[in-house]
């Protein structure tokens, strides 16, 4: 490889078309998040989703592999289908003290990458994200991290399913008071 | 109700044992608000509870070869918990005795030496000063190293996995420090010959003073049919109902319940009965647990432990609450174990352990930590309502009149439910009697330190 040439294959650049109508599906989910759809929500998740948000932990520079710890050790997240209805369940429920008042939220979701894997209409899909919650008087939580999803094409209102979200916090210690929104 | 002086405050230059007998009243069930939220109560918790009391390190699991450490905190201190190579454990004040700096800024490792970023000062695994970047012509090899070693915890001790330090060195053993706790704590440690490990560890904060949490680990059943009736309505209601039945019935699936309290502070809460063998309750406790986790707390765990615990606590204990004093919790048979770290008299931050049986299955181990994670992780649909509550908790004791109230731990007073099983203090599984317990020990440590 010559100097300077770019590492084109290091870049995940797809079709615009479809760069375009990626962006546009994580940009209508946050909407769906952030107006309290979560049933409409749901279903964009495939039946097999696999919801999972690793702990993160401060590791020597040797170790630094060892800084995202795997499923085995749990998570903040960690739920199939079933048990993200149950989530959404509870939040229809009045008495869901955390979300009572209801939370004003914002999913920003930005540094969107696209790539296409060996399936036909199955895409990984790396962004970032910055959520903003509002709650009550004063309480404002930031939670700021980056997101790997599977998408497959699907034939519903959104072109897509997600198929698998890993959501990577960058808090070693989570410092809000709890979390109470899908990310 | 009794009086309280609050003028006073920080004029006097410290609380008197007069000031401090008014902030708990055991026999009425009252505590002062203000013991949530004062700066001066607070640093003499530091002192004279965080600065004596038996504190969890760590689990002898996470640290089984020689150079493994993790990182601990007693109280705002941090410490470095390290293996030896003679198999020992040594607990050093995470502090390089030079100028202070944290010297260990890993959660946990494997190291055979701890080097200092500021000024490159060394340590070994034993927290001796090893090495001094120019000892020979910027100290002339005049500093005496070997006064220089890492503080080391003058108590180190062990119950069934669970390694515990203390800076007192007049300290009660260990054991005598938990009395009849260990006949509860014995249901989550000692279920078999292999013990147990840990196998996750999950950190978050609650902006909220931490003895609520600790005192609601050792007391508070209670809460739980109000504070977690969404969590429990979306999981056990069928699809199709949409008027919860009264708070009250939640708790119905298991007959009989009772709470173990200790003078010494301890406290627990469990369900009786129920019909399925180590279950009573456990259908609240196996929330969102995979179904081969929920067999084996069910079946296997049982079987295995009817000749370590006798019928009774293998077969009949089932959900159950407690805290260690001051600041150690666990939920079996969720089967997390807590600490709650205090962070000034405002903040906390938790240290979510999931403990498993180390002989279980591996699906059984990740169906554990799953469940433990979907209900009581800082996302968990229980703990985030809990971890809410907290911070509105605290928000109601910061006000000059709301700090100068009376809160309520009355529930049970003077009522006592024996059981021929069941050692310690014994009343009915909705009661304060070991919250009461938890202040009246908080109490009296802060006055055994009086002068």
């Amino acid at each position: 490889m010559s100097e300077g040439a770019p590492a084109r294959s290091a870049v995940r650049a797809v079709a615009p078309e479809l760069q375009q109508e990626i962006e546009g599906f994580l940009y209508a989910e946050a909407e769906l998040l952030d107006e309290r759809r979560f049933e409409e929500w749901l279903k964009l998740l495939a039946d097999d989703i696999h919801y999972f948000m690793p702990v993160r932990t401060n590791r020597l520079p040797k170790d630094q592999h060892l800084e995202t710890r795997p499923v085995q050790e749990g998570g903040h997240f960690d739920d199939d289908k079933a048990t993200l209805r149950i989530r959404v369940r509870k939040l229809g429920i009045e008495q869901s003290w955390s979300e009572y008042p209801a939370s004003r939220t914002r999913h920003m979701v930005t540094n969107v990458r696209v790539r296409q894997t060996e399936r036909d209409g199955e895409y990984e899909v790396r962004s970032y994200f910055h959520f903003y919650r509002s709650r009550h008087e004063r309480q404002v939580d930031h939670l700021i991290g980056g997101r790997e999803d599977l998408l497959r094409r699907t034939n519903n209102a959104y072109g897509f399913e997600i198929a698998r979200r890993t959501i990577h916090l960058d808090q070693a210690l989570i410092l809000t008071a709890g979390i109470t929104n899908f990310l | 109700m009794a009086s309280e002086t609050i003028g006073g405050e920080g004029a006097r230059g410290g609380l008197g044992a007069a000031e401090l007998r008014t902030l708990v009243d055991v026999e009425e069930g009252t505590m002062a608000a203000r013991i949530y939220s004062d700066p001066q109560i607070y640093e003499l918790e530091m002192e004279r509870i965080f600065g004596r009391a038996w504190l969890f390190l760590a689990h002898e699991s996470q640290i089984p070869n020689y150079g493994d450490f993790v990182v601990a905190y007693m109280g705002e201190d941090p410490v470095m918990v390290i293996r030896q190579r003679d198999g020992s454990v040594l607990a050093l004040l995470n502090q390089c005795r030079h100028h202070g700096n944290l010297l260990c800024r890993a959660d946990a490792g494997n190291a055979r030496s701890f080097r200092c970023s500021y000024h490159g000062w060394c340590y070994d695994a034993a927290g001796r000063l090893v090495q001094v970047p120019h000892e020979k012509d910027g100290y002339l090899e005049e500093l005496e190293k070997e006064k220089w070693g890492l503080v080391r915890v003058p108590r180190v001790e062990r119950y069934k996995g669970l390694l515990f330090g203390s800076w007192d060195v007049n300290a009660p053993s260990l054991t005598d420090y938990l009395g009849d706790a260990t006949y509860y704590l014995d249901a989550f440690f000692d279920r078999t010959e292999a013990g147990t490990e840990v196998v996750a560890l999950q950190r978050w904060t609650v902006h909220a003073n931490w003895k609520w949490q600790a005192e609601q680990h050792a007391s508070d059943m209670y809460h739980a049919s109000n504070s977690h009736v969404s969590a429990m309505m979306a999981s056990f209601m069928p699809e199709d109902a949409t008027t919860p039945p009264p708070y009250e019935r939640f708790l119905d699936f298991a007959p009989d319940g009772y709470q173990y309290a200790s003078p010494l502070g301890h406290g627990a809460g469990f369900f009786v009965g129920g019909g399925t063998p180590g279950g009573a309750g456990g259908g609240g406790g196996g929330m969102m647990q995979p179904e081969v986790t929920r067999e084996y707390v069910q079946r296997t765990s049982p079987d295995k432990a009817r000749t370590r615990l006798g019928e009774f606590r293998a077969d009949q204990v089932g959900l159950m609450h407690m805290t260690v004093f001051p600041n150690l919790s666990f939920v079996r048979p969720v089967n997390y174990m807590r600490l709650w770290h205090p962070r000034g008299p405002n903040e906390t931050e938790v240290w979510n352990f999931v403990v498993v049986d180390r002989d279980a299955p591996q699906d059984v181990k990740d169906g554990w930590v799953r469940g433990a994670t979907r209900t009581f992780s800082s996302a968990g649909i229980l703990e985030q309502d809990d971890v809410d509550n907290m911070a509105m908790c605290q928000r109601g004791v910061r006000g000059f009149m709301s700090r100068k109230t009376r809160l309520n731990v009355q529930m049970g007073r003077g009522h006592r439910k024996p059981h021929p099983e069941l050692p310690g203090v014994v009343s009915n599984v909705f009661s304060e009697e070991a919250a009461r317990r938890f202040y009246g020990r908080w109490q009296e440590m802060l006055l055994e330190g009086q002068a």
